[in-house]
């Protein structure tokens, strides 16, 4: 049945009026619904009064037990990371399959552990910081620079025996692109056959790469990644304070230089 | 119009049946169903070659099948495979054997021989939960017979199918023991229990005990013992009349497999000392099943070599042991493949990937298995300037 005029005056102020009410509606119920954004305190993000860290200190040059002290990458990062919340840390050494239990179980606060970001993990934990990307790079020498892999048809590429480098190039080939493929035995003989003019672009990861160059400062490459390996800090799922506080203080260590810094002196 | 009770009773039963029609004519995934193919062998010139599967957390039949048969065409005659009693008795008493049916079955059908590892207590075998937290690998004492029982169950369900059963996973670690301190004389009770149970159902069937962990724990340790001392505590409680076989773990960490053994050493012929301790105690007619072996080549966790290093060592391992060890059954490489990465260096003892990409380390394990010789390294020459 049609409306008449009358009706239909009515019916739009009728809308006219919904709108309005509808939002405010909803603003009364997200205001009573949604809790208020908390600001976590030292005090509700680590209650203990100091962070207890885990680490499965076999990881050179992340973290080494050497029998005596443990030491690395992750070690100053954890100790950096408490100085920035001005907490007190403990640095416990477990082995990598019961670490993820020692965090659920609130045996340690956080991990620091050069821990690939895991999908699978994430109904349990959260991850804050990423503070590395140890992923495989393609360098080049400096004065070669190389804008991706198609520009490398057909050119000799090194990479380490039966290592990830090796399997993106075969994942290249069955794509089609043609390479000659150089295997060493050693990463370094892949970077060292790329200085040497033996080959025209090496693949190792990131942190290989770093240690390299690092170690000879006569040689200038260029690299780009290839694939990303992001190491991060976790968190219990439920700790969200904690991941708040932590996640802020590696950004803040990201630009106070600090990290850079902590980076440099182990890679 | 306010509906009268006749109504709304109608109603709710047109509402009711009108439900159970549409859950009915709901569209749900079709059960898997993976053909077995025809009966295979296993062609392989080396007896000796296993590996350790970990097909029970394995959804998809079609990935277990594959599994066998990649571990078939390596040339491996047998396998480990763990049958975790929680997912077989999930109450107590109402056995579910439907994924150890489907594993078993198709290693079967790929001519593997079995050797089945059990462990892994159900809830309703631990403490509640609520009260006291445990892990998976807590098994209170007042449970051993109830884990006995599963073991005897599990012996006469395969009893034409598995012929060797391991009784628990690394005692010595306080991990494996619940995170508890380890006790060599409870497990030997655990063993003895279960050793009757399994006995009664297959006489034939070889119990295996251990399989013990290589570690240098000392006494008083809260991370556990080493195997050393706890398989001359084992014998002490009086283990000698209730296995047929030791199973143990020996790993190379970064020693070539030649390496001289030391007890305050972990290397691959750690497992001599253990065979020592046998002889001493008069059991020297009884073999051993390296169950769990190789080495780890992740480019930056310590205990690990380059994969050139992995590949060489591991043909080694086995020429030693072939030539060496006339006591040993199987060696069983750690392991073909993971479900799913575990996106850290346990990802490097694998033989071939989440994605079933086989490793270098998979052919080169094939070509000694099965009489391949490849006389030329697949590596270049260390660089040098002309």
């Amino acid at each position: 049945m049609a409306a008449t005029a009358a009706q239909e005056l009515t019916l739009g102020k009728a809308r006219f009026l919904a709108i309005p009410l509808a939002v405010a509606l909803a603003a009364i119920l997200a205001v009573v619904l949604i809790p208020p954004e908390r600001t976590p305190t030292i005090s509700s993000a680590f209650p203990a009064g100091e962070i207890i860290v885990g680490v499965d200190a076999s990881f050179p040059p992340f973290a080494l037990d050497d029998g005596e002290t443990i030491a690395g990458l992750d070690i100053d990062l954890a100790h950096a990371l408490a100085a920035e919340l001005n907490l007190p840390v403990r640095i416990r050494n477990i082995g990598f399959y019961a670490l993820h239990d020692a965090l659920l179980s609130g045996q340690v606060d956080i991990l620091v552990s050069a821990l690939r970001i895991d999908p699978a993990r994430m109904d349990d934990l959260r991850y804050a910081g990423s503070y590395f990307d140890n992923g495989l790079v393609l360098v080049t020498a400096a004065e070669d620079p190389v804008s991706d892999i198609k520009s490398l048809a057909n050119s000799r590429i090194a990479y380490e025996y039966a290592s990830s480098a090796e399997g993106q190039v075969r994942a290249w080939e069955e794509e089609g692109q043609s390479i000659a493929r150089r295997p060493y035995e050693l990463p370094e003989y892949a970077l060292d056959a790329l200085q040497l003019g033996l080959a025209d672009a090496a693949i190792v990861d990131a942190t290989t790469l770093r240690l390299y160059l690092g170690a000879r400062h006569d040689w200038t490459a260029r690299y780009e990644y290839i694939t990303h390996e992001p190491y991060a800090i976790a968190v219990r799922i439920d700790r969200v304070d904690a991941w708040k506080l932590v996640d802020g203080a590696v950004s803040a260590l990201q630009e106070n230089g600090e990290l850079a810094r902590i980076l440099d002196k182990w890679l | 119009m306010i509906p009268t009770a006749k109504y709304r009773k109608r109603l709710l039963l047109l509402i009711a049946l009108l439900s159970i029609a549409v859950a009915l004519a709901w569209p749900r995934p079709a059960a898997e169903h993976v053909p077995l193919g025809e009966q295979q062998i296993v062609e392989t010139e080396k007896p000796l070659v296993c590996v350790h599967t970990l097909l029970e957390n394995e959804v998809q039949e079609t990935k277990i099948k594959r599994s066998l048969q990649l571990t078939r065409e390596l040339g491996a005659s047998t396998i480990v495979q763990f049958f975790p009693w929680a997912y077989a008795e999930p109450a107590q008493g109402q056995y579910d054997w439907f994924h150890a049916d489907r594993i078993i079955r198709h290693a079967r059908r790929q001519g593997l021989r079995i050797i089945a590892r059990l462990g892994l207590v159900p809830a309703w075998a631990r403490p509640n939960q609520a009260d006291t937290p445990t892990t998976l690998n807590f098994l209170p004492k007042d449970s051993f017979e109830d884990f006995a029982r599963y073991a005897g169950a599990f012996a006469e369900r395969y009893r034409d199918a598995i012929d060797a059963i391991i009784i628990w996973n690394e005692p010595n670690l306080s991990f494996e023991w619940g995170y508890r301190p380890v006790d060599p004389a409870a497990y030997v009770r655990l063993l003895r229990a279960s050793y009757q149970r399994i006995k009664a159902a297959n006489p034939d069937a070889q119990v295996l005990a251990g399989a013990l962990a290589p570690t240098l724990e000392p006494t008083g340790s809260t991370a556990g013992l080493n195997e050393i001392d706890f398989l001359t505590e084992m014998y002490r409680a009086g283990a000698a009349a209730y296995f047929d076989a030791l199973a143990i773990h020996t790993y190379g960490f970064r020693d070539p497999p030649a390496a001289e053994p030391a007890p305050e050493r972990l290397n691959f012929r750690r497992a001599e000392l253990l065979r020592e301790i046998m002889i001493a105690q008069g059991d020297a007619e009884k073999p051993v099943l390296i169950t769990e072996s190789g080495w780890n080549d992740h480019p930056r966790w310590a205990a690990a070599v380059r994969p050139s290093q992995r590949s060489a060592y591991t043909i080694q391992a086995f020429k030693y042991a072939e030539a060496n060890w006339l006591w040993l059954e199987n060696l069983c490489i750690w392991a073909l493949r993971y479900p799913a990465d575990l996106l850290s260096y346990p990802d490097n003892f694998t033989l071939i990937s989440a994605d079933f990409s086989k490793k270098p380390i998979y052919f080169a394990l094939q070509d000694y298995a099965r009489g391949w010789e490849r006389n030329e390294n697949p590596w270049l020459p260390p660089p040098r300037k002309s």
